[in-house]
């Protein structure tokens, strides 16, 4: 086949989702469809290179810190922290609640309008840095401990993958639809695909936030007496 | 559609390259090579570029309006997803060398030692 007769193909291919696709989905985004549904093996796999780069990224630093040092606040060594002005504290408080909606509404909206998990977790899991602005660091590790990231993260991960083994479970092949499609344009439709989307979006907001912790605690000192 | 449009993927790639090659720190590598990662972003939107077509969301105008290629969409966000997360594993790779050496300039880095 040619280059042109590759073209064709995917001319074609292209027509044929966008003509068909908001009736077989029920869904109006159709490269929300093409991800969660269509291609939504590919995207399985997509979500674990995220979650191995996590992993590989937090196992660098944590290593060499050492484990204990990374569950609490750690302290600023020589360098002398500059005081939050008033404007950042005050500034970032409304901005980090109209940053975590956005955030929802993207992720929620995943196969309406443009966003999706991906870009919504990256828009949540982003929002909780305005928290360290707004509130200092240390009430920003308080409200984000590892212990509990760290389970959070692999639970979203793991949601994927028990939707497309349900299916498996129910005699279809792996990630097939199990839920009534119900009525486009509304929240709920399209299946399985909004459920799908919220994992990704857990997944990848806490992704972002561990990441977070691990770069923000490099700067800090451990304290006398951690295993270094 | 035109091809004037290719020019700029191949402009980023080469941009990006050429950061690469001539950078003396590795964080200056690491944002070099986002460019040059986001030359197939743009590359992979021009292939699925249509003239008068829409985006691929039937939201607010009905099925059937010309639309441009969904699946080349649906690639860059994979894309973008594995881009930013090799970024933030490379990022910590940097931190590790630079703990480790002191340095974070490639000519000074002597070679790995068992």
């Amino acid at each position: 086949m040619g280059a042109s007769g590759i073209r064709t193909l995917s001319r074609s291919l292209c027509d044929i989702l966008n003509a068909v696709g908001t009736s077989e989905r029920h869904g109006t985004n159709i490269v929300t469809l093409v991800n969660f549904d269509y291609r939504g093996f590919d995207t399985l796999g997509e979500e674990y290179i995220l979650f191995a780069a996590v992993i590989g990224a937090v196992l660098l630093m944590r290593t060499h810190r050492g484990e204990k040092t990374s569950a609490r606040p750690g302290k600023v060594s020589e360098q002398p922290v500059p005081l939050r002005t008033d404007a950042v504290a005050l500034g970032s408080r409304p901005a980090l609640g109209l940053t975590l909606i956005f955030g929802m509404y993207v992720v929620l909206h995943a196969q309406l309008t443009p966003g999706g998990g991906f870009q919504g977790g990256a828009i949540i899991g982003s929002a909780t840095l305005l928290l360290y602005l707004g509130f200092g660091y240390r009430t920003w590790r308080q409200v984000m401990p590892t212990a509990v990231l760290d389970p959070v993260e692999a639970f979203g991960a793991g949601a994927f993958v028990v939707a497309g083994l349900a299916a498996m479970a129910a005699g279809a092949p792996f990630l097939t639809n199990l839920l009534p499609l119900g009525k486009t344009g509304s929240v709920i439709s399209a299946g399985e695909i909004p459920l799908i989307n919220i994992a990704v979006a857990i997944a990848v907001s806490t992704g972002f936030a561990v990441l977070f912790v691990e770069y923000l605690e490099e700067t800090r000192e451990p304290d006398a007496g951690d295993e270094e | 559609m035109n091809h004037a449009a290719f020019l700029l993927p191949a402009w980023l790639f080469v941009i990006g390259l050429y950061g690469i090659i001539t950078s003396r720190h590795f964080v200056h590598l690491i944002g070099c090579l986002t460019v040059v990662q986001s030359s197939t972003y743009v590359l992979l939107l021009s292939v699925g570029y249509r003239t008068g077509a829409g985006a691929p969301i039937f939201a607010d105008h009905p099925v059937g309006s010309p639309a441009v290629d969904p699946v080349v969409q649906a690639l860059v966000l994979t894309d973008i997803v594995v881009g930013a997360t090799v970024t933030a594993l490379l990022l910590a790779l940097a931190l590790q060398v630079h703990k480790r050496k002191g340095t974070l300039d490639p000519q000074r880095l002597r070679p790995l030692r068992p």
